[in-house]
């Protein structure tokens, strides 16, 4: 990419595209400068969204607010639930049973799994690929009914509770039978898929070598999750996570950066999170799901980061009186944006959205007002 | 009795392909796609014939576009140009001489892709430069540069289709002319009376491939369809279409599913389209074999950008030319 194009005044021309745009699951507006249908820059504007989120969550009571947290994303509702009782559970000591623990994370990894599935089936119907993705949305129905047998909805399970698990998404036998079979059929339907997919010509045609994002700009950027993984970097929160200690997992990277990698990095995490689950369901500790013997009392700031299905979470707030204060929720799109910004550029028009989707954008969950410190 | 012979023969044909075409999208949505993708599917006759009356009634809006008349007249203009193509194909209407000849064909053709640069123009959607945000403001990248609709760039692809991509389809027409030695119709139904179809010679086969390719390509299927990828342009052309003007645009393309396969028909079986043929059963099955194939096809691909459209193109440019030197061996 020649840099004097970026800091040109003027390119040819500017094709804006949104706030709505059928290929835009989310009201997000791109600014995309073409010279013969060519990106030459790109900038994406978020904030229609704003739910200030963080702010109805000022002084409300720390379940309450754990609870609100989920409505934040609709795709990894269970992530935030989890990660905002991680943080009252650091800050106030309490002991989560095992057995809640192994629960999180079979939800935490289902959810994982639904994520991906939606991503690579929003991923071909962008590519025009209408086959795959009906098929992809076929394959996912699995684990949106195990989550909601286990949850009682197909999102927003309100799995976690201060403490351990609600009492209704206890597994039974019956309940552990079925995610095992959900997992069996999975996994074979994964694996017909994947050999599919990588087997068509005018598919890899279509996605390789396009919306590269070096490893260099990568870590620039910040990048964070499978967006980071795609270009070789070897960094996942779960290898360093205590909850994820128990359970034997491969760190899946890819090395092109480009859309074909981060198509084929999601694909290679699904048995990765089925092999987890699986574990999970194996060695599930008997015992209770809830620990209720714990005190509130008074903290400071708690931050929690976990690894979710699109990179890093981060949560933090400090208690007083039983109420949160000064909340702070950052979602993994919002260390991506720069790199959707950069995929696009040097590409044909028509792979904007192509190059904006494979960073697997969430914007809804974004969109909250933020200071960025230039370092 | 000869002219009211003949005139049947026009208006019963031209009934005819208008009947038929209204099945081809239901069919090729119901039993393609839907089959394929696993799921139910649209009944058979709500994408070709409800969808189209069900917008005849709806309340019609202006669209945004500097000439909101013209832009709406350009569905009606297409449709005439492809009933006229049609008739240009029916036997009673040879002795047209101008008009039932391949040069003929090709500029109705060609008036018919002009329209979509026309239209592309002409369409000013809320979707881009007319949606109301903040773009320009402190802080924003290149304020200078000029702002273009999305459709613009279907008008750009157009043309470079006009240029390009509707190639495949006229060197496929040509093969017929090349073995027939004339470009009027009369004469290339004729000679295939006599020595045969075309299709069933080598040079023949070489160019319904070539043919096919350029069907998908004329129809804006997938992977052909870059004027109105979803990805960026969306609709394209068709954009601002609403009401009526709509239905004029899905009854076009049903047309012209049923006018491409008659071509195919004509040029490479000599069978011309005429209802008080026997043979012309055999246009009908074409016609809804045609879009049958076209749209396993479209299930199966995804949407191809210059990178992939040009060399495609290319190379069933060069099967074209490669069957035409066969019909000349």
């Amino acid at each position: 990419m020649d840099d004097n194009i970026q800091n040109r005044n003027v390119i040819e021309s500017e094709v804006p595209m949104g706030t709505v745009h059928p290929a835009a699951l989310e009201p997000y507006r791109v600014r995309l400068f073409v010279e013969d249908e060519i990106v030459r820059d790109a900038e994406i504007t978020v904030g229609l969204n704003h739910r200030g989120v963080e702010r109805i969550m000022e002084g409300l009571p720390v379940e309450k607010a754990n609870s609100l947290t989920e409505k934040i994303c609709g795709i990894c509702s269970n992530s935030h639930i989890w990660n905002s009782c991680l943080v009252a559970e650091k800050a106030l000591d309490i002991q989560v049973p095992e057995r809640a623990k192994y629960i999180r994370i079979i939800m935490e990894e289902l959810e994982r799994l639904h994520s991906h599935f939606l991503y690579l089936a929003h991923g071909s119907e962008v590519l025009g690929h209408e086959t795959f993705s009906m098929r992809l949305y076929y394959i996912r129905e699995t684990v949106m009914d195990l989550l909601s047998m286990i949850g009682g909805n197909r999102v927003q399970y309100g799995a976690s509770i201060l403490g351990g698990i609600r009492p209704r998404c206890e597994l039974d036998e019956m309940r552990l039978q079925q995610i095992k079979n959900g997992m069996d059929l999975l996994e074979e339907r994964t694996t017909a898929f994947a050999d599919r997919f990588v087997s068509d010509p005018m598919v890899m045609s279509r996605i390789t070598g396009v919306g590269v994002i070096s490893q260099k700009d990568a870590l620039r950027l910040a990048c964070t999750g499978p967006t980071l993984r795609a270009t070789g970097v070897a960094k996942d929160l779960r290898t360093g996570m205590k909850e994820y200690d128990p359970f034997e997992f491969d760190v899946i990277t890819q090395d092109g950066g480009d859309v074909k990698s981060q198509l084929l990095m999601r694909v290679l995490e699904i048995p990765e999170s089925i092999k987890i689950i699986r574990q999970a369901i194996r060695e599930l500790p008997k015992g209770p799901i809830t620990n209720r013997s714990w005190e509130m009392r008074d903290v400071n700031l708690t931050k929690s980061y976990i690894e979710v299905p699109r990179g890093t979470l981060y949560h933090s707030y400090a208690l007083e009186e039983g109420r949160v204060r000064n909340c702070v929720i950052r979602t993994p799109s919002m260390s991506n944006i720069g790199a959707m910004q950069l995929a696009c550029i040097g590409y044909h028009i028509t792979d904007a959205q192509l190059s904006i989707v494979q960073c697997d954008p969430c914007f809804t969950c974004t969109d909250r007002a933020i200071k960025i410190i230039e370092i | 009795m000869n002219i009211a012979y003949s005139l049947i023969a026009v208006l019963g044909t031209l009934m005819v392909a208008f009947i038929v075409s209204l099945l081809l999208p239901g069919i090729e949505r119901k039993f393609i796609h839907a089959r394929i993708q696993q799921r139910v599917g649209p009944p058979i006759t709500s994408p070709g014939i409800m969808a189209p009356i069900k917008f005849f009634f709806k309340q019609t809006i202006d669209p945004t576009s500097p000439l909101p008349q013209l832009y709406n007249s350009l569905p009606i203009i297409s449709f005439f140009v492809v009933v006229v193509l049609l008739l240009s194909l029916i036997p009673q209407m040879y002795f047209l001489s101008g008009l039932a000849s391949v040069i003929a064909i090709v500029g109705f053709l060609k008036v018919e892709e002009v329209m979509y640069m026309f239209m592309g123009s002409l369409s000013k959607s809320v979707l881009s430069v007319r949606m109301p945000f903040p773009d320009i403001i402190k802080g924003a990248k290149h304020v200078q540069t000029p702002r273009t609709f999305l459709e613009e760039l279907s008008t750009l692809r157009a043309f470079r289709l006009i240029a390009f991509g509707s190639f495949p389809v006229y060197i496929a027409l040509f093969v017929s002319v090349a073995i027939t030695g004339s470009i009027y119709l009369t004469d290339i139904v004729a000679y295939q009376q006599l020595n045969g179809p075309i299709l069933f010679t080598v040079a023949g086969a070489l160019g319904a491939v070539v043919f096919f390719i350029g069907y998908m390509i004329l129809l804006n299927e997938y992977p052909f369809a870059i004027l109105k990828t979803k990805a960026d342009v969306i609709e394209g052309p068709y954009l601002e279409y609403a009401a009526k003007y709509r239905s004029y645009v899905y009854l076009t393309r049903g047309f012209l599913m049923f006018v491409l396969a008659s071509l195919f028909a004509t040029f490479f079986l000599g069978i011309a389209p005429n209802i008080f043929n026997p043979s012309f059963i055999i246009t009908i099955i074409i016609a809804l074999l045609f879009p049958m194939i076209m749209a396993v096809t479209s299930a199966f691909s995804p949407i191809f950008t210059y990178k992939q459209f040009y060399p495609t193109v290319a190379a069933v440019s060069i099967l074209g030319v490669l069957a035409i030197v066969a019909a000349f061996l």
